[in-house]
């Protein structure tokens, strides 16, 4: 897991002995002939700082850290060599020219982030939704979630969706990372909830929206989405995506089974359905020049799924991949603890080693999970996308070969995985775990492994329940036989009330998770000077240091879950 | 204190040695159990709630001579708010009735210090609790406890906090919509030199507190500003107790009380007391008789002022229900003035979430709440909202106040609090521009529209007797004509469309729905062949008000609608654009030109977009009940509810000829009425203008600002609003001719009126006013056919 850490977990294109496995050209993983920043956009995400303050502060990191780095280096690998490594290598005169390059960087102020300017980072992705309260009640056993992202990469690589579903019970939330480009993990989040609400739906409800498509008829509503203004929807490729679904509920209507539908299997089928259709239409192309790249760039890049589904007491999570669902447990005498309900999809789960060993034959044992990375390369054990490790050679080429220039020129693409024997080596289905809601089961954790490489899950549940029990009911104070004066009790409530708003400044778990995760010092208290060092970063730096983070804090109504598992028994 | 009387007689029965010796605020008396005695098998009346309000209501009908009362209580005597509550009477009100209430209450407990022992008849039974009211054919006839049944004529529900769900546990549910919220007070121990119980009470809306003297130590409390519901989906529990304290609440309360007062810093804190309180959507009790079931009367509701109104209010319920009627106008606190739409608890809950802490609020005028909105709405409320509509509520009912021309914007809401000049002025001036001068639409959806028919002359016969106009006028007719009481007051002012021999059309104030429909209920006869039915859900009304609107209507229906076709007063049913059956009537409520629509609902819409195309080349605009009410009361309009109440007469406001005390029959309030014409009125409704006030630097007028004549007070106005035409503001009110020594009403003549120098007393400043018993009629007249002729001339070619 540390050894991992260091280095891009996702995707090392520069492993073993030979450093350089693939000439790279650009700065950027080339699937992104879209972003290609100039040094001057150091942070899209504060354009109201001020610059120069933050250029400073920028310097400062450089000094400090970084000096070592060639710019040549630092152009080429920031995204897949360990810090230390690199280090070793640093040539010098490389290093002078590196310095001699940033020669602005004089004034050895140290200039941080103020607290604001920190809050408008870490805030500037945060959701929050509340489920609607019916007539004084609550009547889903979700009270609402809140969710963040802080991105490294540039752009972040990571997505998330949450959406409830409408023409079936419960809700969908769901936490996707990338790699190799976002574009797999953006397909992903927008199209995985309709391949799974459409998994759950009876037969009947099947055939009126074919119907009401096929007669032109305004649709049912599948999904409300409840998403952040940043979370987009690609408009370009809507009407391929929806073919494509709409191919997959005709041939459910056709295979209907008359069974009601089981989650577990809706849940599996939607993702492994979801990942041929990619494949798919990637294989097809399109006759827009556009889409056609689209679907290639969505096939080559991959990205990782951990979705949960509620529905009443009963709890899914589906997960494909190194993402994480923990569920925070409230012990009797109030204390918190944390239950996996997920498998991370890598090297460190022995019986997902032992899978991969098994679908290949004994010659490749060797090479099949090499360096703790599948073949060599990809740490995640499973994942959508990621045709380079589904395909077969023929496969890969030919559709290299009659795609786009731009594919044709990416060096990324053409290049096979060594010990490329008897793919697939990759698969998108999903373990799925059933979990029985209790009373004492207050929420639950949906995070990339942005978050679990730097953060304990018994800390990450410790810090959310705080946080949430704090917001909601901070230990009452009470008189009792004591002697208390006014002014002793004005002093103790304001001091009370001060402590409140500056531990709870964010109105969000998701963005309290990310400045303990970001912010922690060894003591595991939010370092002021720490959290503005790491987001003051320039983007090409950040992956270094921490990864793509992005969290689902899902709040479970206890009263609800309570009188629900009355019923059931 | 009425406890103490009430239990005084009940346990001197039975046991006479007993004696009340409590007097401290906590009332423990009922500590010493009360032997448990068997319920009667009926009474004339059963009182739920053993607290301030239904002791009160139990003394008060036992004043009044009523014997026969029993009181349940399913906790302790006092044992709720009434325990809990910080105990203070406060006379500073801001309705005239509830200063009366807490005047009353005020004297009455100076009183009942001295007062101990009488007899009063009333039986207290505790730690019995009523399960339900039970009810037939519409009337009380008993209620189930758990000890047992009681029979009884009266039922009054004083259940406080549980009022609400008691008042639903009917198989006939009354709804009485009031919501708790948790009230918080601090108690100390005493200062060093204890305060003497004398000192007096403090209160610091700023601050959002009040403190009085408590054993030598302190009692105080506030109303915050992010207060707490509780009990939203109902709680069976005996009694008010165990509620939590919640210090981190009461900490900017604790702020303001040692800001306010830094030297009780070293004080002892004793307890913080959690007591909830009862709250209403509108911060005034509710006091009355239900309009379902007849015999079901509730006091409840009383917003954190139960120890100030209960004795009054007490007493207002007592006369009630032994004379009919209360001695005052309580309409303000009626129960008929909500409905069943009010009952919602989401409604209750959001609403006493903004009116707990409106108690300690500057009240501004035109004030509207912001919560529990957009319940009931026109078909066209989006079109109109779209178009710049600022909207205002009454019985739920969304109604534009002014249309916010585009690329002009208001005051945020905060800032637009004002006792002065308000920023729509120049808005309004000009929708009330366009009505004088082009035409303009008024949405007035909200209106009660009632339908009475039948099969003979039964309809007719019963307005008869109900009206005091002459109703048996010819088809198409309309006729303004009030609905009186036995004393000849006001209980509704309405108009009535005859649609054919034997069906009418009633249109009243919005608020009027429950009211008016109760008080037709309870007077027609039971008669099958007799229809009467609410389609006030059913029409859309639009007022096509101004000079203009003859021409609007005519392009769009080809009928000609000049007043030798179409006189004034009169109802057709014609077609408006595609839509047929528009009932359109010759009256605009303002005295202005034009007619009103009544649209059956789904032609809202497309008669709305008709007019508004059609009437574009005359200058229509759609404008909002600020201009309405501006040319109202220019016009010397009265309006039911805010000047007219059950206690003014026709008589007295100056519609003589809209009764016909000799219209061949029988009506309600005829008696008084000939009585009255016989000895002169006693008040009189007179217009004022303000003669040297300057509307952009002085306080406006609003309503109850007192009235001098020659420098006596003989008044209070009802009423006021600028008139864009007079230039001048118009205020409304009632003069009086108080005898100097005696202060006796006397008879108020025109003369009376005419020979005096009117002051209007605005916030302490008083400002010249000319006064009129008759409108400016004939100026307004002349000025319209100027600007007609004018207009015309314009539009010639």
């Amino acid at each position: 897991m540390l050894a991992a850490s260091c280095c891009d977990r996702r995707m090392c294109v520069c492993p073993g002995p030979r450093r350089i496995a693939i000439p790279v050209r650009s700065s950027r993983l080339p699937l992104f002939s879209d972003a290609m920043p100039a040094p001057t956009q150091l942070f899209p995400l504060i354009r109201n700082c001020e610059i120069g303050r933050i250029y400073n502060a920028v310097c400062y990191c450089h000094h400090k850290h970084l000096c070592c780095l060639s710019p040549h280096l630092a152009h080429n690998h920031l995204r897949c060599a360990p810090q230390k490594k690199l280090a070793t290598l640093c040539p010098k005169e490389n290093f002078h020219q590196f310095i001699h390059a940033r020669s602005y960087v004089s004034t050895p102020q140290r200039f941080y982030l103020t607290p604001p300017q920190v809050n408008s980072i870490l805030k500037a992705n945060e959701y929050s939704f509340k489920v609607p309260e019916f007539d004084g009640k609550n009547v889903s056993s979700i009270l609402g979630f809140d969710s963040n992202q802080l991105p490294a990469n540039a752009p972040i690589e990571d997505r998330r969706s949450a959406a409830t579903c409408l023409q079936t019970r419960g809700m969908l939330l769901g936490v996707f990372d990338g790699h190799a480009g976002c574009a797999c993990a953006q397909a992903v989040s927008e199209r995985l909830f309709y391949y799974i609400a459409v998994s759950l739906l009876p037969h009947e409800t099947l055939l009126e929206i074919e119907n009401a498509v096929e007669s032109g008829r305004a649709l049912l509503p599948i999904l409300q989405w409840h998403k952040h203004p940043n979370d987009y929807f690609s408009k370009e490729a809507s009407k391929l995506y929806f073919n494509s679904l709409r191919t997959y509920w005709q041939e459910l209507i056709d295979l209907n089974t008359g069974e009601t539908t089981d989650v577990k299997e809706a849940l599996i089928n939607a993702f492994k359905r979801l990942d041929n259709d990619i494949s798919l239409e990637a294989q097809v192309g399109d006759p827009n020049s556009f889409l056609n790249y689209l679907v290639l760039r969505v096939a080559f890049s991959g990205a990782t799924a951990c979705v949960a589904h509620v529905d009443g007491v009963d709890l899914h999570i589906a997960n494909t991949g190194d993402s994480r669902a923990m569920l925070g447990v409230q012990e009797e005498d109030g204390s918190w603890s944390a239950v996996t309900l997920s498998y991370d999809h890598n090297a460190q789960n022995e019986s997902e080693i032992e899978r991969v060993k098994l679908e290949h034959p004994k010659s490749e044992e060797k090479s099949v999970v090499k360096q703790d990375r599948l073949l060599g390369l990809l740490m995640p054990f499973r994942a959508f996308g990621d045709v380079k490790f589904k395909w077969s050679i023929e496969l890969q080429k030919r559709v290299i070969e009659s795609g786009p220039d731009q594919l044709n020129d990416n060096e990324y693409t053409k290049f096979i995985p060594p010990n490329y024997h008897t793919p697939p080596y990759l698969t998108a289905e999903p373990e799925v775990i059933h979990h029985k809601l209790r009373p004492q089961d207050k929420f639950l954790v949906l995070a990339t492994d942005g978050l679990w490489e730097t953060m304990h899950r018994q800390d990450v549940v410790r810090i959310v329940g705080e946080y949430l029990t704090g917001v909601h009911h901070q230990q009452p104070i009470a008189v009792g036989g004591y002697k208390v004066t006014l002014g002793q009790m004005h002093g103790l409530l304001t001091e009370r009330r001060a402590r409140i708003s500056s531990v709870f400044e964010d109105q969000n778990a998701a963005t309290h998770l990310i400045r303990h995760a970001v912010g922690n010092n060894e003591f595991g208290a939010v370092d002021h000077e720490r959290l503005s060092k790491m987001l003051s970063l320039p983007e090409e730096l950040a992956r270094m240091y921490r990864d793509d983070i992005t969290i689902i804090v899902v709040q479970f109504n206890s009263h609800i879950v309570g009188a629900c598992q009355n019923e059931d028994f | 204190m009425f406890l103490r009387l009430l239990s005084d007689v009940r346990w001197r029965t039975a046991s006479r040695s007993w004696r009340s010796t409590s007097s401290s605020r906590h009332m423990t008396t009922s500590a010493a159990e009360p032997p448990s005695i068997s319920l009667p098998a009926q009474a004339q009346v059963v009182i739920c709630g053993g607290g301030i309000v239904g002791t009160s209501v139990a003394y008060h009908l036992s004043k009044l001579g009523w014997k026969d009362i029993v009181l349940l209580e399913q906790g302790r005597l006092a044992a709720g708010s009434t325990r809990f509550c910080a105990g203070i009477v406060s006379t500073v009100r801001h309705l005239s009735i509830e200063l009366k209430m807490a005047d009353y209450s005020n004297k009455l407990y100076q009183q009942l210090e001295q007062e101990t022992g009488i007899k009063t008849g009333v039986q207290i039974h505790e730690r019995t609790s009523i399960s339900h009211v039970m009810v037939q054919k519409g009337c009380v006839t008993g209620v189930e406890t758990d000890r047992g049944q009681i029979e009884c004529q009266y039922f009054v529900n004083c259940a406080g906090q549980w009022a609400y769900e008691l008042g639903l546990s009917n198989e006939e549910p009354v709804s009485i919509p009031l919501h708790g919220c948790e009230h918080f007070y601090l108690l100390t121990r005493p200062l060093k030199k204890p305060l003497e119980s004398n000192t007096p009470t403090i209160v610091d809306p700023d601050g959002r507190i009040y403190i009085r003297s408590w054993q030598g130590g302190i009692l105080s409390g506030g109303f915050e500003k992010n207060p707490k519901p509780i009990f939203t989906e109902g709680r069976n529990q005996l009694e008010i107790q165990n509620l939590h304290e919640d210090w981190d609440h009461f900490e900017p309360l604790l702020s303001s009380l040692l800001r306010r007062m830094p030297g009780l810093e070293a004080l002892e804190i004793m307890q913080l007391v959690n007591c909830p309180e009862s709250f209403t959507p509108d911060m005034r009790c509710i006091l009355g008789e239900s309009p379902t079931v007849q015999g079901y009367f509730v006091l409840a509701g009383m917003n954190s002022a139960g120890t100030s109104f209960g004795g009054g209010a007490g007493r207002y319920l007592a006369e009630w229900m032994v004379n009919g009627c209360p001695s005052e106008n309580v309409w303000p606190l009626d129960l008929k003035r909500f409905g069943a739409l009010q009952s919602s608890r989401t409604f209750l809950r959001h609403r006493v979430m903004e009116v707990m802490p409106l108690i300690y609020d500057l009240k501004v005028p035109r004030w509207d709440f912001q919560t529990g909105r957009q319940l009931r709405t026109s078909p066209l409320y989006d079109r109109l909202d779209a178009q710049g509509a600022r909207w205002m509520e009454k019985h739920g009912f969304e109604r534009p106040k002014y249309f916010v021309p585009p690329g002009k914007d208001l005051l945020s809401l905060d800032q637009s609090k004002t006792f002065y000049k308000p920023d729509w002025f120049d808005i309004v001036g000009s929708e009330v521009k366009c009505c004088k001068e082009a035409v303009c639409v008024i949405d007035m959806s909200s209106f009660t529209k009632f339908e009475i028919s039948s099969t003979g002359d039964q309809a007719l016969e019963v307005l008869q007797y109900l009206f005091s106009n002459d109703l048996d006028v010819p088809v198409g007719h309309i006729v303004h004509t009030g609905m009186l009481n036995e004393e000849g007051g006001y209980e509704n002012d309405c108009s009535i469309a005859r649609l054919n021999k034997r069906s009418f059309f009633m249109i009243s104030p919005t608020d009027q729905q429950v009211h008016c429909w109760a008080w037709l209920k309870k007077h027609m006869p039971n008669d099958s062949n007799l229809l009467l039915e609410d389609v006030t859900w059913k029409y859309t009304a639009l007022n096509l008000i101004g000079p203009r609107a003859v021409d609007v209507l005519s392009e769009l229906s080809y009928v000609p609608m000049t007043p030798e076709h179409f006189p004034s007063l009169f109802c057709k049913e014609m077609s408006v654009g595609y839509a047929n059956g528009i009932r359109v009537m010759s009256m605009t409520h303002t005295g202005e030109p034009g007619f009103m629509l009544y649209i059956p609902i789904e032609y809202a819409l497309h008669v709305y977009n008709e007019l508004m195309s059609m009437g574009q080349k005359y200058g229509i605009r759609n404008a909002g009940y600020y201009a309405l009410r501006s040319l109202r009361i220019e016009k010397f309009f009265a309006f039911w509810g805010q000047d007219l109440d059950t206690f003014t007469t026709p008589l007295e406001c100056g519609r003589e000829f809209r009764v016909k005390l000799d219209k061949g029959t029988d009506f309600i309030g005829r008696d008084a009425l000939m009585q009255q014409k016989q000895d002169g009125v006693c008040k009189r409704f007179t217009m004022f203008i303000l003669e040297d006030h300057d509307t952009d630097l002085d306080l406006w007028p609003w309503w109850g600002e007192p009235i001098y004549r020659n420098g006596h007070y003989v008044g209070k106005t009802t009423s006021s609003a600028y008139s864009y035409t007079l230039e001048r503001h118009v205020c409304l009110g009632f003069v009086q001719n108080l005898d100097e020594e005696t202060r006796e009403a006397l008879v108020v003549t025109p003369d009376f009126i005419n020979r005096g120098e009117y002051e209007i007393d605005i916030a302490g400043q008083r400002f010249q006013a000319k006064a009129k018993l008759y409108p400016f009629s004939s100026l307004f007249t002349q000025r319209r056919r100027k600007d007609e002729m004018e207009l015309s001339g314009y539009h010639g070619k």
